[in-house]
């Protein structure tokens, strides 16, 4: 009996030895990479339903739009889908090259105005279906309406909402095109806008941070929705949805490996499934993609009038570089560099090819709008045992043969290492800075970006600093530091430094320090 | 211990047998695959449903064939894409099929199936451009009248320009959605149509005519900024995000049609199908690459089954009573005779006219 059993066991698994030899090449893995944007987030939790409904495991690997956009298309990531709020950049920028082999709408929010109910009132918006963004320009003119919105170079909300702002401007009742950006206007806009992020969810964080300092805030329906939900706002915010249009996010799921189709139409159709619709709804804020099931009652009937979204590349370029030379409230950064005995060497190095990007060498896409700005001040205080120096460039030429681009470079380049690491005096200084800079000119963005490969074991310590910032306005409280984990710094330290100043920590121990800096830019 | 063993050869033997049933389950699959002719076809993603109909597969499988389809645009598939792999390219119009045809000396094409083209749209919308005179009512269907339709292009005519329009108070221009005429064969069809009208009813003849009506007919495009590449991806825009974006919608009437008659409550009582007047149909073209292709493309036309399978997608074919009755067996008004329909360009004329669209796509940016 024993032997007889043992015996058709082995034999259906002789069998199956040679049918998986003898077989066609079918991939069976059942892990679907996803280069997502970082707003998916929230999906996690349905992630294990989907895996349940139809097998397969998504496996999300978080960026930002364009970042990704120009990754699956310079061919550096690999993902078998792509899956961003919009897939209108990525398909303008892949061309003829046909990275996207199939693309499905999953579910949509518009990118909306949430003003503070007081403010609402007072601005006559509560309530009303008439505002328009020209309403918007004029109370933020007037000094009446301060709002935060993303940086439109880093994320999709910030970019839709000045394509959104720049074609109601244009006035042509068709699509903006380079001829038609209304500088002057959109001047007026932005002149409200006092607080900028890299993405959605760290500008909502930081809303609720500063809220008592800022009336409202451009992002998704869905965001705001949530916020609205959670708990921590002191006033609620009024959704306001501009009468003359404005754009949705559809996050279609883009299949860009082709062999992962059954997959992709598996995991498709769960989702456009009625039952997935109600959970999304539930779950995120975002309204169905399907007409079977109905927006519940949080989600406004008021007729949303889209508006069309450029198609050309060239017209989002000049979009975003009008943006950040022109129209933008311009940036004072601080970079608080290291350069202790322990960065000599290729950490250096390191730092020095950043600042050769930044100034002008990184052509790429991403590259270009991280590049420092037209009007932008910076700061480097390099550091070691001590502050070691502490110069302010102005950018005011930003041509490939500018003077005050070639400065930055110059100085960075002459930077050398040695001793110890003052990681709080060298902070002190930046804040003390920035607060006497700020008194001056309070309507640029402020930051602090701290970038150090050590412990701190000279001056201040982390007690002395939070005693320093502690005693601090509200004004100079507001400037963030961020800072990069690089080589052996401590991220203990460096997480209580960005906790403490509203800030956030990036790590560059496996990713290289210029991209690291690329994706800080999008913060300032 | 021998209880231990005992269990041992318990799991040993469960998946065994959870083996054996993936093993006989292969082995099924890989002795009728033996009978089959594997057949591989490239077609325009409008068709893919019908292919991946169970139905179809196994009237497919009954005749003796296997059908492998990838889908690419219909435009694509006449100039980039790698046709050596494939037996038949199954383009959505006849443009693109007749360009196939010449370019690799195919002996016959088959036309199984066709669709007009028709606009998908709002009862709102209807209502105001009924008000205007630019829609009118033609034997229960609703017409939109192309020149008037193009007259108001012409003048940027926005959406609060229509006098007393309370329902619709969008300041965009008033545009068709349709798909981006460089990939898609939806939008070169629009395309057709249009420079028919703007060519005084005349279908363009040569390059000359083209450059003629280029100023009339690229607004209708360029005006929509962002425009999608698969047909199914604006029609999926107007079923779900609805009328605040996409007003009017250039389609292939099967797509609507195959909607209601599926009944899958995505078709409300807010929404109408009109047709451009004139129009053009979308003729489904079939392309023999290879002997195999060939019996695909004869058994497409002529087998009955698949015939009346793909009335079920919403095409018309050769037979309009089965058509009629499986719609009116679903409670769906059967479609008008069209009879104001057109012929579009040669492909050459049509490429001429594609390829002034996209120059001057790439120049709406003024530096």
């Amino acid at each position: 009996m024993r032997t007889r059993l043992l015996g058709l066991a082995l034999a259906a698994l002789v069998l199956a030895g040679a049918c998986t030899g003898a077989g066609p090449a079918v991939d069976t893995s059942h892990t679907l990479t996803v280069l997502a944007g970082s707003e998916l987030k929230d999906l996690e939790p349905i992630l294990p339903d989907i895996k349940k409904a139809t097998g397969y495991q998504l496996s999300l690997k978080y960026t930002g739009s364009l970042d990704g956009a120009e990754a699956i298309v310079d061919g550096s990531d690999h993902s078998d889908m792509a899956w961003f709020s919009s897939g209108n950049y990525l398909t303008l920028l892949q061309g003829k090259s046909g990275k996207i082999t199939a693309q499905q709408p999953i579910m949509l929010s518009p990118v909306v105005i949430g003003v503070k109910h007081s403010v609402a009132q007072s601005l006559g918006w509560s309530g009303s279906t008439k505002v328009t963004w020209a309403d918007i320009a004029n109370a933020a003119k007037a000094g009446q309406f301060h709002f935060a919105m993303t940086n439109p170079a880093a994320s999709n909300s910030g970019f839709v909402a000045l394509v959104g702002v720049a074609s109601a401007f244009a006035g042509t009742g068709g699509v903006v095109d380079s001829s038609s950006i209304k500088v002057d206007r959109l001047k007026d806009f932005f002149s409200g806008q006092t607080l900028t992020a890299g993405s959605s969810g760290f500008l909502a964080d930081t809303y609720v941070r500063r809220q008592d300092t800022i009336d409202g805030m451009i992002n998704y329906e869905s965001v705001l929705l949530s916020l609205n939900a959670g708990g921590k706002l002191h006033e609620p915010l009024d959704l306001i949805y501009p009468k003359d249009g404005i754009i949705t996010a559809n996050y279609p799921l883009m299949l860009l490996n082709a062999s992962k189709r059954d997959a992709y139409d598996k995991v498709v159709s769960y989702l456009k499934s009625a039952e997935a619709q109600r959970r999304i709804m539930t779950q995120t804020g975002r309204r169905p993609s399907i007409p079977d099931v109905q927006p519940d009652s949080r989600f406004s009937t008021q007729l949303l009038v889209e508006l069309p979204f450029p198609s050309n590349l060239d017209v989002i370029d000049n979009l975003i570089l009008a943006y950040l030379d022109q129209i933008r409230p311009p940036a004072h950064t601080y970079f608080v560099l290291d350069i202790s005995g322990s960065m000599d060497g290729d950490r250096l190095n390191a730092v020095k090819k950043t600042f050769d990007n930044l100034t002008g060498a990184d052509q790429s896409i991403t590259g270009r709008f991280a590049r420092l700005r037209s009007r932008e001040e910076i700061t480097i205080i390099p550091f070691n045992g001590q502050v070691v120096d502490d110069r302010s460039f102005s950018i005011n030429d930003v041509s490939a043969s500018s003077p005050d681009l070639a400065a930055v470079r110059r100085y960075v380049d002459g930077l050398r290492a040695n001793d110890s690491t003052a990681i709080y005096d060298a902070l002190i200084r930046a804040y003390q800075d920035a607060a006497a800079a700020k008194a001056g000119e309070p309507d640029r963005f402020y930051s602090v970006v701290l970038m150090t490969d050590g412990e701190n074991n000279s001056g201040n310590d982390a007690n002395g600093f939070e005693r320093f910032y502690n005693s601090q306005s509200t004004d100079v409280k507001a400037i963030p530091t961020f800072a990069i984990i690089f080589g052996e710094a401590s991220p203990q330290e460096l997480n209580d430094i960005a906790s403490l100043t509203g800030g956030q920590t990036f790590d560059s121990r496996n990713v290289s320090l210029p991209s690291v800096f690329k994706v800080i830019r999008g913060y300032q | 211990m021998s209880r231990i063993l005992g269990i041992g050869l318990a799991v040993v033997l469960a998946i065994g047998v959870v083996v054996a049933i993936v093993v006989s389950f292969t082995q099924n699959h890989n002795q009728a695959s033996t009978h089959l002719t594997v057949v591989h076809g490239v077609i325009g993603s409008e068709k893919l449903p019908f292919f991946q109909d169970q139905d179809v597969i196994a009237e497919f499988h009954a005749r003796g064939y296997d059908v492998q389809v990838d889908t690419a645009g219909s435009r694509a598939i006449a100039t980039t894409v790698d046709l050596s792999k494939y037996d038949f390219a199954f383009p959505a119009g006849e443009p693109a099929g007749i360009k196939i045809q010449k370019d690799h000396k195919a002996k016959a094409i088959y036309q199984p199936f066709y669709t007009p083209m028709a606009i998908a749209s709002f009862k709102v919308i209807d209502d105001l451009l009924k008000s205007q005179g630019v829609v009118t009512t033609v034997n229960g269907a609703d017409m939109l009248d192309m020149h008037k339709f193009l007259a108001l292009v012409a003048a940027n005519k926005r959406w609060t320009d229509i006098p007393n329009n309370t329902t619709y108070p969008a300041g965009k221009s008033i545009v068709i959605t349709s798909t981006d005429p460089t990939t898609s064969n939806s939008a070169a069809m629009y395309l057709s149509i249009a420079s028919y009208v703007a060519n005084s009813d005349n279908v363009v003849q040569d390059p000359s005519q083209a450059d003629k009506v280029l100023p009339t007919v690229a607004p209708l495009f360029t005006r929509q900024g962002f425009t999608l590449s698969s047909t199914e991806a604006p029609f999926e825009d107007y079923l779900s995000i609805g009328i605040g974006k996409d007003p009017l919608v250039m389609i292939y009437e099967a797509q609507y049609l195959a909607h209601l008659a599926a009944k899958d409550g995505s078709i409300k009582s807010d929404k109408v199908m009109m047709y451009p007047n004139p129009t053009v149909y979308s003729k489904h073209t079939l392309v023999p690459l290879s002997a195999s292709g060939d019996a695909i493309g004869r058994l497409l036309t002529n087998d009955a089954k698949l015939q009346s399978l793909a009335v079920k997608y919403g095409f018309r074919t050769s037979d309009p009573n089965a058509f009629s009755k499986y719609l009116t067996d679903r409670g769906v008004a059967p479609p008008p005779q069209l009879v104001n329909v057109i012929d579009p360009p040669t492909y050459d004329n049509l490429e001429a006219l594609i390829n002034g669209i996209a120059k001057l796509q790439t120049q709406v940016k003024g530096g």
